[in-house]
């Protein structure tokens, strides 16, 4: 067979092997995030981990926490708060943690999470969801 | 935050990733009709890696800043940035070029499957702007390897 084809082939299982680990590696991720605890609050919030080398965070991520009105964001450097990152298994920026008012995360987002998403995520915890998603 | 950020121009990174994709592309395609083509992936490898030591020497964001700027072509796209886990990703690219080079001779499938993937690499952060090399650079500073 032509080394072209067999090229392609390769490359393509490389591909789709590295996105299947990616989210399994994101699915373990984010079930041992859950269990985190994080400071309660009167009204569900964001914790948003960047870093300056993520320029996602800069021209994707921080317009779309803009458009968010009227919700605490609590920026973190993953880098600079280790400990932090590490306890949400923070292994990609940018990641954003919805918390309920209960201070436990109620869903995680690891790599760029649109402004739509992150409102229906904070609906879910102003509905009163995290009480039983986090359990 | 360890380091200030500076304006970095996306655009310039944007050309040297359609230049990278191109290479690969032209050095893949071409590669079926007339073998000497692929030693375009060497050359890009060369490119890649003086362009990340030395970026005078960078030929894709050289023709960016020297031609495609100045007339228009390209419009410039500052953003506050830092330019190190980009140029970090660049020297990666080059690295893995430079291992498909080696591999060309050999195994000329793992040689050229290696340059496809990181013209794949390149296409995804041109269009979903997802940096792979930059997420190793963010790995390594958090392990406290490199100064991130």
């Amino acid at each position: 067979m032509n080394p072209q084809l067999w090229a392609v082939a390769v490359a393509g299982i490389v591909v789709l092997a590295a996105a299947l680990l990616e989210l399994i590696r994101s699915a373990r991720a984010r079930r041992a995030a859950l269990i985190c605890e994080g400071a309660p609050s009167t009204e569900p919030y964001i914790l948003y981990f960047t870093g300056d080398g993520c320029t996602v965070c800069r021209t994707h991520q921080e317009p779309a926490l803009a458009k968010l009105s009227g919700v605490r964001i609590d920026k973190v450097d993953a880098i600079a708060e280790r400990d932090l990152a590490e306890s949400f298994h923070v292994y990609t920026l940018p990641t954003t943690v919805v918390m309920c008012t209960n201070g436990k995360a109620l869903h995680v987002n690891y790599g760029y999470a649109s402004a739509r998403k992150l409102e229906g995520q904070l609906a879910d915890a102003r509905s009163g969801l995290g009480a039983t998603a986090t359990a | 935050m360890s380091t200030e950020l500076q304006t970095v121009d996306h655009s310039a990174l944007k050309v040297n990733q359609t230049g990278i994709i191109v290479t690969v592309l032209v050095a893949f395609i071409g590669g079926v009709f007339y073998k000497p083509v692929e030693l375009l992936i060497p050359l890009l490898a060369i490119v890649l890696l003086l362009g990340t030591f030395v970026p005078q020497l960078a030929l894709f964001k050289q023709l960016y800043f020297q031609v495609l700027k100045p007339r228009g072509t390209v419009k410039p796209r500052p953003v506050q940035d830092r330019p190190e886990p980009h140029n970090f990703a660049q020297g990666l690219g080059g690295v893995f070029l430079a291992v498909s080079s080696a591999l060309l001779v050999p195994f000329e499938f793992a040689g050229l499957a290696l340059a496809l993937l990181v013209g794949v690499l390149a296409f995804v952060n041109l269009a979903f702007g997802y940096c792979l090399g930059c997420q190793i650079y963010y790995q390594l500073g958090k392990r406290g390897l490199i100064r991130a």
